[in-house]
C-alpha cells in the first residue's frame, strides 16, 4: 500500500479536487516531492523555498504531529500524511 | 452555596451527573478571562454566562462594525460604532444578571497582558490573529493558568486546551511568523469552535471529562467531520520548554 497524503481543502484546487493522493516515499519530504510531481501547483501551496515548508503548513503522520523537521521524518507503506493549515481567524 | 433562584436556573445542568450542585458551585466561584469579543468570543461568552460562571472578563479594543454582524452574535445593528465590550456587557447582563461581567477596552500587548488577565482562573483564546495568541500563550505559561485555544477560517476550525507545565502549548509547533490577512469566515464556524472552547472551560473548572490536551481538534464544516491529531510538548519550545524535567528540578525551582 502506498502512502496516502490527505490534502487540505484549500489546496484541492491544485489536485483536481482530490482529497487523498497516493504516493511512494520513505520520508515525508520524499512523499511531498512525489505529490508535487503529480500536481506541480502544490509546490507553492506548501513550500516557501526548497526544503522549507510554509510557516502555516502542518504535517501529521498517522494523526501524530511530525514537527519538528517534518520533511525528514520516516514513513512506510500504509502510513497517512495529513497536511493542515494553521488557522488564525476568530 | 446556591440560592434557590440559581438552583432553579441551573436545574437542567445540575441534573447532569458529572456536574451536580458541587460542580455548579465550582462554576460560580470561577473567574474567566475571554480575550476577544468577536466571532469566537461571542458564543464563548454567551454559553459561559448561561452556565453560571462567577466572573467573566471581556477584553477587546474594537468597535462594532457592520462586517462583524455575520458572526459576532453578541453585537447587533444598533451596536454599530459602539465599543464591543460595552455591547457584550449589555447582552450578557441581560442573559444572566448574577454573572459579574468585567470589561477592558485595551489592545493586548506583552506589556499589559499579565495585568489584563490577573486574578483569572483560565484564559480563553478568542483572538483574530496569531501574534496576540502567542502573547496570551506565553502569559498563560508564565502564570500557570490554563489556556483554551480556538481558531477559525471559512467553514473550518480548530481547538486545543493547554495546561501549562503539563501539555503542549500553542507555541510548541511554532514555525515562524505568518502574514496577517483578512480571513474569510461564516458565523456557524466560530459557533462550533466557540462552543467547544466553552465546553472545555466548563469541564476544566468542574474537573470532569477528557480535555483536548495534547489533542488538536480540527473541524471541517463543509464535510461535517471532526479529526483529532496528537500534538507533543516540545522540549525546545521557547514558551514552555525547559532544560530540566520537573522531577529533576531542585526543590522550589520553577520548571518550564
Amino acid at each position: 500500500m502506498p502512502v496516502k497524503i490527505h490534502i487540505h481543502a484549500t489546496h484541492r484546487q491544485f489536485t483536481n479536487g482530490l482529497e487523498v493522493v497516493a504516493v511512494e516515499g520513505n520520508t515525508v519530504g520524499e512523499c511531498l516531492n512525489q505529490l508535487i510531481k503529480q500536481f506541480p501547483g502544490m509546490e507553492k501551496a506548501l513550500f516557501a523555498k526548497k526544503d522549507k515548508l510554509l510557516n502555516i503548513v502542518e504535517a501529521y503522520i498517522n494523526h501524530v504531529s511530525a514537527y519538528p523537521n517534518e520533511l525528514v521524518k520516516p514513513v512506510k507503506d500504509g502510513d497517512e500524511i495529513h497536511l493542515i493549515i494553521m488557522l488564525a481567524g476568530g | 452555596m446556591l440560592t434557590p433562584g440559581e438552583r432553579e436556573r441551573y436545574d437542567r445542568q445540575i441534573m447532569i451527573r458529572e456536574i451536580g450542585q458541587e460542580g455548579q458551585e465550582k462554576l460560580k466561584r470561577s473567574r474567566v478571562a475571554i480575550a476577544g469579543a468577536g466571532g469566537l468570543g461571542s458564543p464563548i461568552a454567551i454559553y459561559l454566562t448561561a452556565a453560571g460562571i462567577g466572573m467573566i472578563r471581556m477584553i477587546d479594543h474594537e468597535q462594532v462594525a457592520l462586517s462583524n454582524l455575520n458572526r459576532q452574535i453578541l453585537h447587533w445593528e444598533e451596536d454599530i460604532g459602539r465599543k464591543k465590550i460595552d455591547s457584550a456587557r449589555a447582552k450578557l447582563r441581560n442573559l444572566n444578571r448574577a454573572v459579574e461581567i468585567e470589561t477592558i477596552a485595551e489592545t493586548i500587548t506583552e506589556g499589559n497582558v499579565s495585568q489584563l488577565v490577573d486574578g483569572c482562573d483560565v484564559i480563553v483564546d478568542a483572538m483574530d490573529n496569531l501574534p496576540t495568541r502567542y502573547i496570551l500563550n506565553r502569559c498563560a505559561i508564565e502564570k500557570k493558568v490554563p489556556f483554551f485555544h480556538g481558531a477559525v477560517n471559512g467553514f473550518e476550525g480548530r481547538a486545543m486546551t493547554i495546561l501549562p507545565g503539563k501539555t503542549a502549548c500553542l507555541r510548541c509547533m511554532y514555525r515562524g511568523p505568518v502574514p496577517q490577512e483578512k480571513f474569510p469566515v461564516i458565523g456557524v464556524a466560530p459557533a462550533v469552535i466557540g462552543s467547544i472552547q466553552a465546553t472545555e472551560v466548563i469541564k476544566y473548572l468542574v474537573g470532569i471529562g477528557k480535555l483536548l490536551t495534547n489533542r488538536l481538534l480540527i473541524y471541517d464544516g463543509l464535510k461535517v467531520t471532526f479529526s483529532e491529531f496528537t500534538v507533543n510538548k516540545n522540549p525546545d519550545c521557547d514558551h514552555c520548554g525547559s532544560p530540566l524535567t520537573p522531577s529533576l528540578s531542585p526543590a522550589g525551582e520553577r520548571g518550564g
